[in-house]
């Protein structure tokens, strides 16, 4: 099966030698970098599980470790989240049925300790502009993201962005991570990849954050902590939803981008906002065809230039319309697509079928804020903001001392104004732990003009009043 | 509401829930408060544990009754609650505690409790994956009809029957006093208003202590924190509940696979912290692994802390108080209020409605403290 693109207009895949994993006895072909699910993806296995109830057949969906769509048995392992797993070679790989046994093997584990001014949750655009911003002071810091490859949702986005100069307008995400990545290196600022961090214990003093590794886990001393841990992408409830072969649009970005792994040849894209429009054009960029975009809103939710460059390589984009249910047994053979009424009901009649094998849900994102929820900061739930968000203050601080959140884990906007936030929040967090408290409210006030300016369009009104809804709260709280 | 009730019941945990049922089985008008929502307090928090095997005989007894009524407890409330008899194995790590666990097991035998001693051989027949050598067990006290049952289950298909049979329950509404008359109770002033009643169950788990004290009554009841985990589901493996008071230790698998347990931490100071330890995680860790190796790339997916509401000899309060006629106690269960709930309730219900109880309480009652008896429950755990 030759999903494996290797001619793209605008991106170049340099695989190195291939290697083979074994997956459950047979050999596979991988390249270095790939993580185990788009690897096995790319070799035509759609099927990465079966759900521990019903056993239904489970496929790659997110992506970036957030859905357990992909858990596997990896070298004896079970539950191994294989999206955010590197492959390497011989490595045995095998489906689940049912909740695993428990393993056989023993893994060494080993147990180490941190100290650090400031622990840095996440490496997408947030978590590494706080972490230049704080280096930059003189903070101490450590910033840990549990994918193997860093730089967040931005590594995917092949897409010029728009925006001020001054923020990279202009310049591909897979870029702006690549400047980024190299600003924190140059400031000495620390990094480890397939690190997650699961709990924060807040200690009067600081914060102890475990966090879990290959081989071990690491308890992590932090005087500040900043969480950056983005969001996952949402879901929606139609018969069959859960078929390999319905993706989230991040995760076959993913797939498609970063792997360069495009597993069909035709797509039905459900939502027609700036991401649903443009994972569209990328699926035509990559050599898809794109049956058609469905919105259930009356009108396009995203920028018209990206409307506008998918119309006209002739996608229809189809307004008040819904997805009704997903066609096949083990993987999507094929949608039903319908009218919806005035009140959101589908018009009788109006059902079409669709010959697709993809099924790209782009339908908003959720914040990923377990860990402030978890180390017991005040939650306020704001839908402008896509969910639950931590109370905050326009510094980004929390209700919980020391621990600020930046990004889209404080609330689902874009990755200017995840940087920006970013920015903020490594220069809040040093000038409180006192470095260069005066150079840093510079910087501060700075990123907050940025902001503000970036949300005075029409595009953020809906953002600022779901800003507005959380520092009304943290005044209340935080004073 | 102007009709006065028959009874005011403080709390929707377990005990408060099954209160409601056999009170409203037997016609009498009743209201259920709670200050949050049915399973906020310890019964939402506790792994449901069902265990015979005590060192009073009066705790045995007990348990004894509760296991009965357990056993038909799915059909009799009309929903399933996961009860599985698949036995406690309570592990002897000293000969002191070997010599101890039989002299309670010829109690317990006596009592008619199928239990019996096991060899290291029979423990690790009966779970391979225990590293019986590698934790020093040289036995263990096993009862094969303990057991556990879902905690959230059981206490919904209570208050579902309670309902259907005309209780109210009045959620997130606090009760702030109880309202004391010449001597009994006249009702309970709450956040939605006073609600006179003839009678007032003071069902409220680690804040029982704090109403009584609206009433002028106090108890010796203390609360402390216990921790508790939960793993990502693992094929079964595990049949009983193990448990081991030498470590402080308990763990048992779900019904979807989840190991569930704690470590009891002896310097825990009493308050109402419900927070989470790294302290806790890393003891616990290490410990379940040491039992069971292979759980050892296993995730922890959860963690939450509850309270134990400990009275000083570790068994529960149950009867009316002396001092205000009517206000009747059900609390201070010390760990163990989930396992003894049903039994508890029916007795209250009986007490109330001034039937023959089904087993004596007298051992229960308040007044043991002021007598300054002791008959210290040993068998505590977590
Ligand atoms: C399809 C698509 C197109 C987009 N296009 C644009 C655009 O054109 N312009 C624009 O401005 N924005 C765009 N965005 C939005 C933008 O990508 C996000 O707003 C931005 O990436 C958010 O940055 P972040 O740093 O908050 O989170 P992310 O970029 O999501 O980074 C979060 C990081 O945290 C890590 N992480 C999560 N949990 C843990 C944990 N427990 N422990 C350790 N690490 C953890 C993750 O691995 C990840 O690397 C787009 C988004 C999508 C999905
Ligand atoms: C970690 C842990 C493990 C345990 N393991 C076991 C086990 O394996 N087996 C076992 O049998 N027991 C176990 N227990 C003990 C068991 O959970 C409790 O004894 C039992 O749940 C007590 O039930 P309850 O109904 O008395 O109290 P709770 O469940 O605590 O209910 C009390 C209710 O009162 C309400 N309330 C408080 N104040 C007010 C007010 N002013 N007005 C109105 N309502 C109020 C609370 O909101 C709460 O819902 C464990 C406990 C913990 C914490
Ligand atoms: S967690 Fe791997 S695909 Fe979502």
């Amino acid at each position: 099966m030759a999903r494996r693109i290797w001619d793209h207009p605008i991106l170049d895949f340099e695989r190195g030698e291939p290697l083979k994993l074994i997956f459950e006895g047979r050999e596979i072909t991988a390249y270095p970098g790939e993580s185990v699910a788009a690897a096995l993806v790319a070799e035509g296995v759609d099927i990465l599980g079966w759900s521990k109830l019903r056993g239904r057949p489970r496929g790659f969906f997110c992506g970036i470790g957030k859905c357990s769509s992909c858990l596997m048995v990896v070298d004896g392992i079970p539950n191994t989240r294989t999206c955010v797993t590197p492959v390497s070679p011989g490595m045995r790989v095998s489906r689940q049925r049912g909740p695993p046994p428990i393993p056989d093997v023993v893994p060494e584990f080993d147990l180490e300790r941190e100290e650090v001014d400031l622990a840095i949750l996440g490496g997408g655009p947030a978590g590494l502009s706080a972490a230049i911003a704080a280096a930059d002071l003189g903070a101490s810091v450590l910033l840990v993201d549990e994918n193997f490859r860093p730089g967040g949702q931005l590594i995917k986005q092949t897409h010029k962005f728009f925006g001020s100069r001054e923020n990279y307008a202009g310049v591909r995400g897979i870029e702006i991570a690549r400047r980024l990545l190299s600003e924190v290196g140059g400031l000495g600022a620390r990094w480890v990849l397939r690190s997650s961090a699961v709990a924060d214990y807040p200690t009067g003093s600081g914060h102890r954050i475990v966090v879990r590794r290959p081989g071990g886990a690491t308890l992590v001393d932090a005087r500040a902590v900043i969480v950056g841990t983005g969001a996952s992408e949402n879901m929606l409830a139609f018969p069959n939803n859960d078929l390999p072969g319905v993706y989230g649009a991040g995760g076959l970005q993913t797939l498609m981008n970063v792997f360069g792994v495009l597993p069909g040849e035709r797509a039905l894209v459900i939502g027609a906002g700036n991401v649903g429009l443009i994972v569209a054009y990328q699926l035509l960029q990559a050599g898809a065809r794109v049956e058609a975009v469905v919105e259930i809103m009356p009108r396009i939710g995203g920028y018209f230039v990206h409307a506008a460059k998918i119309r006209r390589m002739g996608v229809p984009i189809l307004l008040r319309h819904t997805i009704s249910r997903v066609l096949g047994r083990e993987r999507v053979e094929g949608a039903e697509v319908v009218a919806v009424d005035d009140s959101w009901r589908a018009v009788e009649g109006s059902e079409r079928t669709f010959d697709v094998d993809m099924v790209v849900l782009a339908v908003g994102l959720t914040p990923s804020v377990r860990i402030p929820a978890q180390a017991g900061a005040d939650m306020i739930y704001v839908p402008q903001l896509g969910g639950h968000v931590p109370v905050h203050t326009p510094r980004l601080l929390t209700t919980l001392d020391g621990m600020y959140v930046a990004g889209d884990s404080s609330g689902i906007e874009e990755a200017t104004t995840a940087m920006l936030e970013g920015r903020i929040a490594g220069a809040a967090a040093a000038s409180d732990l006192g470095y260069a408290p005066d150079r840093a409210e510079r910087v501060i006030s700075e990123a907050q003009r940025q902001l503000e300016s970036f949300r005075s369009g029409p595009f953020s009104s809906r953002v600022l009043e779901g800003k507005e809804m959380v520092w009304e709260k943290a005044r209340e709280v935080i004073g | 509401m102007t009709e006065r009730l028959d009874v005011a019941v403080v709390g929707a945990g377990i005990i408060g829930s099954a209160t409601a049922y056999y009170l409203a089985a037997r016609g009498l008008s009743v209201a259920v408060f709670d200050r949050e929502y049915v399973t906020a307090g310890a019964t939402g928090r506790c792994p449901g544990g069902i265990r015979q095997q005590w060192s009073t005989e009066d705790n045995v007894r007990l348990m004894m009754k509760s296991v009965e009524i357990y056993e038909g407890l799915s059909e009799e409330l009309g929903a399933e609650i996961d009860f599985h008899q698949g036995g406690y194995l309570i592990v002897a790590k000293t000969e002191e505690e070997r010599r101890r666990f039989e002299d309670q097991m010829r109690m317990q035998r006596s009592l008619g409790l199928p239990v019996r001693w096991l060899e290291p051989g029979e423990i690790k027949e009966m779970v391979p994956q225990l590293d019986v050598e590698g934790i020093g067990a040289i036995g263990a006290a096993w009862n094969p009809t303990d057991g556990y049952a879902n905690p959230f289950k059981v206490t919904y298909a209570f208050a579902s029957a309670a309902r259907r049979l005309g209780a109210e329950f009045h959620l997130f509404t606090p009760v702030r006093r109880v309202v004391v008359e010449g001597g009994s109770v006249s009702g309970v002033e709450t956040d939605k208003g006073f609600f006179g009643a003839e009678f007032v169950v003071n069902s409220a788990g680690a804040w029982s202590r704090e109403i009584a004290e609206t009433a002028g009554v106090s108890l010796p009841n203390r609360p402390y924190r216990h921790e508790i985990l939960a793993t990502e589901p693992v094929r079964r493996f595990l049949e009983p509940m193990v448990i081991s008071f030498h470590d402080n230790v308990y763990f048992r698998q779900s019904h979807a696979g989840a190991i569930l347990g704690g470590w009891g931490d002896p310097n825990e100071p009493p308050g109402y912290n419900l927070s989470s330890s790294p302290k806790f995680l890393g003891r616990f860790s290490r410990l379940l692994i040491s039992y069971v190796p292979g759980l050892r790339s296993v995730r922890v997916v959860r963690q939450w802390a509850g309270l134990y509401d400990v009275t000083p000899d570790a068994k529960q309060i149950v009867g009316e108080v002396p001092e205000v006629a009517g206000f009747i106690q059900a609390n201070g269960f010390s760990g163990h209020g989930f396992m003894a709930g049903p039994i508890t309730a029916k007795l209250v219900a009986q007490l109330i409605s001034g039937e023959p109880l089904d087993l004596p309480i007298e051992g229960f009652s308040i007044e043991r403290f002021r007598r300054g008896e002791t008959g210290r429950e040993a068998s505590v755990v977590g």
